[in-house]
């Protein structure tokens, strides 16, 4: 008998097949399993017990529903009003920090993903990931760093920052530029960089290039602009939300693996 | 001579890395006429972007010129990335 289906002597068999173990609900999710410890004893992803020695298991549902909160989290986080730093596992305050991530992110999707996948989903994160320190820096309104985390289940990437925005940061050099749509359609088909007098502004063309050859998407907003991409699109099609952002809110999907 | 980039790093990146490499590279580099070809070599580099490579490749360029040779550019992001960079 596995050791799994011993501990859990004395469920019923549906709930046996809903539960999955901590180790396996850490993999899931990206963090490890003291995370996990922790998160349960403040409740913010609480685990079931059960078997004679009390082990942390977690409902299915429990997971799938924290995995699609990514991306909830990442939207909260920036649409407060009062800044507050993210959970330490998804905060990068600093590019080093995000680097050590970045190539944690990495090694995880060579494990399910081939390497054309894993280098270029990698590059197009580290890209935008980078874009937020490089125009940010000393400059940051509240709280310095970016929002990075991902789930593999879900085959997403989700990035975020509470920067000064890409209207904000292009109009330095651009200063006809008026509202954040024309200054995400610039930013995604332009050279043209807000660190003038420095040779730079290829980041979100690269981006592009990348997200349009490959069966990835890119839904990218900054302030109450809202760029979607996907493979084959030729046109920049930029579109006003109700909802404005600080800085830049990011979603990469790799559901399709090269 | 031959600049192995998988030196620097696999994981190729950020500015600042790139610059540091470079800045780091300098001694090396001065001890090599600007007559002399520079092999640059993406052999073992997992990922590559152009702000890295605007940092380290594109002074490599101005300095040695037609002289920087690249070999092994099949990876995707290398592939991508230099594509971005000869359209600047």
């Amino acid at each position: 008998m596995h050791r799994f289906d011993k501990i859990c002597i004395g469920l019923d068999q549906s709930m046996q097949n809903k539960l999955i173990s901590i180790g396996k609900a850490a993999q899931l999710i990206g963090v490890s399993i003291d995370t996990l410890r922790r998160w349960d004893a403040t409740g913010r992803l609480k685990s079931t017990r059960s078997g004679i020695k009390g082990h942390r298991y977690y409902l299915k549902d429990d997971i799938e529903a924290f995995l699609q909160d990514v991306t909830a989290l990442a939207r909260n986080w920036i649409q407060t009003s009062h800044g507050i730093e993210p959970e330490a596992e998804m905060y990068c305050r600093t590019r080093d920090i995000f680097q050590a991530r970045l190539e944690n992110f990495e090694s995880k999707l060579s494990r399910i993903a081939p390497l054309t996948t894993v280098s270029l989903v990698t590059a197009v994160a580290g890209e935008i990931g980078n874009n937020s320190f490089d125009h940010n820096l000393g400059n940051w309104p509240d709280i310095p760093g970016i929002f990075f985390s991902y789930s593999m289940r879900n085959r997403t990437v989700v990035l975020a920052d509470r920067g000064l925005g890409i209207l904000t940061t292009l109009k330095r050099v651009r200063p006809q530029l008026t509202n954040s749509e024309d200054a995400l359609k610039v930013a995604f088909t332009e050279t043209l960089s807000g660190r003038f007098p420095e040779v730079r502004g290829n980041g979100l063309k690269f981006v592009r290039s990348i997200i349009i050859k490959n069966p990835f998407t890119l839904d990218f907003q900054t302030g109450d602009a809202y760029l979607s991409l996907k493979k084959n699109d030729e046109d920049i099609i930029v579109q006003k939300l109700n909802t404005s952002i600080r800085g830049c809110f990011v979603i990469i999907g790799f559901e399709s693996l090269i | 001579m031959i600049v192995q980039l998988n030196k620097f790093g696999t994981t190729l990146v950020s500015r600042p890395s790139g610059k540091e490499a470079w800045l780091a590279f300098q001694p090396t580099l001065n001890e090599v006429p600007e007559s002399e070809e520079i092999i640059v070599d993406f052999e073992g580099v997992i990922v590559l972007t152009p702000s890295w490579a605007d940092e380290f490749l594109s002074p490599l360029r101005s300095k040695f010129k037609d002289n920087v040779k690249l070999q092994n550019t099949d990876n995707p992001s290398v592939a991508a990335t230099l594509a971005t960079l000869a359209k600047q």
